[in-house]
């Protein structure tokens, strides 16, 4: 089809383009090579967002939509639907790259319905197989990974965060920015302003060594096994999976993932944690990861240098004595 | 004020879980079925708003097939008032346009005011049905809502969705609309026993999602299989001692540990 095109669509909080917007770039690049015939396109939606639309036109080369919605600072999904369905006609979208995070996924299935098209959410690769197009996501956990297609016209795709990697470059030469107002307000939705909830998560920020406990804890009794573990190591904290957290067994400051902090330790061991997506994306970057968990297909082995299949209450207690063990033959 | 409940039934995420002979969905290896966890904050938001304003009902609906029913029963032993069992044939991969659909459809001209959904299903992983099914009922839709305040004055409802890195969206609705409730919001109760006997004998209204119409379902499942391994992935051998011994020197080499060890 000619004048098809790939839309990228800028996520923006409190006036900053997110990082995630050059992710999805990749994606729509590395879409492209799969239909060389379609054009990427970048979409902006906002109010006062000229500096925004023309830093993203520099930096990637590619054209800028940007749609001026007067009164809009922030994000509202009713808005975005309204907006978004009639510009993605108008472009002749064929594939629409929004991210999986919270606003995505806030207003891509929605938007999908009112296309009467195709939304597919947590992707993480794209597969050619037959001369056709799946995309590839987590279930069940993140233990199995489906490959998705779709027939429709048009596929919202919500990709997930740290799946593409962005072009570190700036574009030789600046991509040209597009601008039109557009009067869009919300009828049934009023946007107050983000909140920011603040976290005092300096002790797993600056710990060299984290050892997080998940619901394979299975009781909070057992933290204090976890505790001392972590005890073994110099600099070390105790993190925890959202799960721990919600369970009231950790404070929210020590929360590992997507929603809580994202850690980069030199070792990071996971306890009972199976190795969620959102959890994945808060310690992905620790320099080697131990995980002890009595699946041997949890999620959390595949991205582990280390792995220790085994029930937890019963192998850290010999962890540890084995360390004590040795630390006194040591000393005598 | 009416309330609506969307609660799944999966596989318990303990039981192992394989791709299929035909590399095409999955198969577990046991019938344990748990309600998904995610749900379990909507259920029990819907109890507490019907805790501060009395005489609201709840009701709770489930797509699945007849196994699903018991996901239904918790529910009403968890407090809530009525079930309906949207009856799918048992198995294989079911797009969230279609169980979005069907629920829409079961919705329609019920008057609820408020639509709780979980913010996604621990194995499907979409996120999408809350959302797909506010838009078919042309509902205003907040997803991972984390905090709510009722406004009954105004009929309206302030809601803060959970961003990435501690950020939250804030925003006042009017009803009825529908909520993804995030997980942490508030902490589930547990069914109680004298509920449960009287959930088993409740009926249960079972609607044939073949006569809520056959929507378009938009995607399907090329293939499944089993994710890559992003690291090394050394597995550990021998006895739970030979593997403490065997971590330990690992993490020596690496000066990882407070003070030396000696080998074992
Ligand atoms: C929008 C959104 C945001 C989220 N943000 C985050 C986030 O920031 N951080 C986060 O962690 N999660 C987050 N989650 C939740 C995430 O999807 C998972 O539900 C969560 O990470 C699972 O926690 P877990 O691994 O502790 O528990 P589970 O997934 O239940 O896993 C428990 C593991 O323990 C193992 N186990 C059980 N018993 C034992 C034993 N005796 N010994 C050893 N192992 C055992 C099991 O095999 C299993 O692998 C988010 C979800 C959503 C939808
Ligand atoms: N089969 C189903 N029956 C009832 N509710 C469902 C079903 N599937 C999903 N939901 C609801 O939609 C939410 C999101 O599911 P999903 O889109 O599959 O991630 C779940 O937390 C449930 O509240």
């Amino acid at each position: 089809m000619l004048n098809q095109s790939i839309v990228v669509i800028a996520e923006h909080v409190e006036g900053q383009v997110r990082p995630v917007t050059y992710e999805l770039l990749a994606f729509a690049a590395a879409l492209q090579k799969e239909m060389p015939s379609a054009k990427i396109k970048i979409v902006v939606i906002g109010d006062a967002m000229d500096a925004m639309a023309d830093n993203i036109a520099r930096k990637t080369g590619q054209g800028v939509f940007y749609i001026h919605v007067p009164g809009l600072s922030g994000y509202n999904a009713e808005v975005y639907k309204i907006i978004l369905a009639g510009v993605l006609e108008e472009l002749q979208a064929s594939h629409v790259c929004t991210a999986h995070s919270s606003r995505g996924l806030d207003f891509a299935p929605g938007l999908a319905v009112r296309l009467g098209c195709a939304c597919i959410t947590g992707i993480e690769a794209i597969v050619k197989r037959n001369q056709k197009i799946s995309f590839r996501r987590a279930i069940c956990g993140g233990k199995i990974m489906a490959d998705i297609q779709t027939d429709s016209r048009m596929a919202l795709l919500c990709v997930l965060p740290g799946s593409f990697a962005p072009d570190s470059g700036e574009s030789a030469a600046a991509g040209t920015v597009m601008k039109r107002a557009l009067e869009c307000a919300p009828q049934k939705s009023l946007s107050t302003g983000v909140i920011h909830k603040s976290l005092d998560a300096a002790a797993v920020a600056e710990a060299d060594v984290i050892v997080a406990a998940g619901r394979g804890i299975g009781d909070k009794d057992h933290l204090d096994l976890i505790f001392r573990l972590a005890a073994l190591f110099p600099r070390s904290a105790v993190g925890g999976s959202r799960i721990v957290c919600d369970s009231g067994w950790l404070d929210y400051d020590r929360q590992i993932g997507v929603t809580g902090s994202t850690v980069a330790p030199s070792l990071y061991i996971a306890c009972g944690i199976s190795g969620a997506v959102q959890h994945v994306s808060g310690m992905r970057g620790s320099g080697f990861v131990v995980a002890i968990n009595s699946d041997p297909n949890a999620a959390i082995f595949n991205v582990s240098d280390v792995c220790i299949v085994e029930d937890l209450a019963t192998f850290i207690p010999i962890l540890i004595e084995t360390h004590e063990k040795r630390r006194a033959e040591k000393e005598a | 004020m009416k309330l609506l409940v969307c609660v799944k039934q999966i596989h318990d995420p303990d039981v192992p879980v394989r791709v299929n002979t035909d590399s095409n969905w999955v198969e577990f290896d046991g019938d344990a079925y748990v309600m998904n966890r995610f749900d379990g904050f909507a259920l029990e938001e819907a109890l507490q708003l019907r805790e501060a304003f009395p005489g609201l009902r709840i009701d709770v609906v489930t797509v699945g097939p007849e196994r699903a029913d018991a996901v239904l029963r918790r529910s009403l032993g968890m407090g809530a008032d009525h079930g309906i069992h949207i009856l799918t044939e048992s198995g294989g991969y079911q797009s969230p346009f279609a169980t979005a659909a069907w629920i829409a459809a079961y919705a329609t001209g019920c008057n609820y005011d408020l639509i709780l959904t979980g913010v996604m299903s621990g194995d499907d992983m979409n996120g999408q049905v809350g959302p797909l099914a506010a838009e078919i009922l042309h509902l205003p839709c907040a997803t991972a809502v984390i905090f709510r305040r009722m406004m009954p004055e105004s009929g309206r409802i302030y809601v803060e969705r959970e961003l990435e890195g501690g950020l939250r969206d804030a925003l006042e609705m009017e009803l009825p609309a529908l909520l993804t409730v995030q997980s942490g919001i508030n902490r589930p109760r547990y069914p109680s026993l004298s509920k449960m006997l009287r959930a088993n004998k409740h009926a249960v209204d079972v609607i044939p999602s073949g006569s809520l119409g056959s929507p378009s379902i938009h995607l399907s499942v090329s293939q499944t299989l089993l994710p890559q391994k992003m690291r090394a992935g050394r597995v550990l051998e021998g006895n739970p001692r030979e593997k403490a011994c065997r971590l330990l020197d690992i993490l020596q080499t690496r000066s990882m540990l407070a003070s030396e060890n000696s080998a074992c």
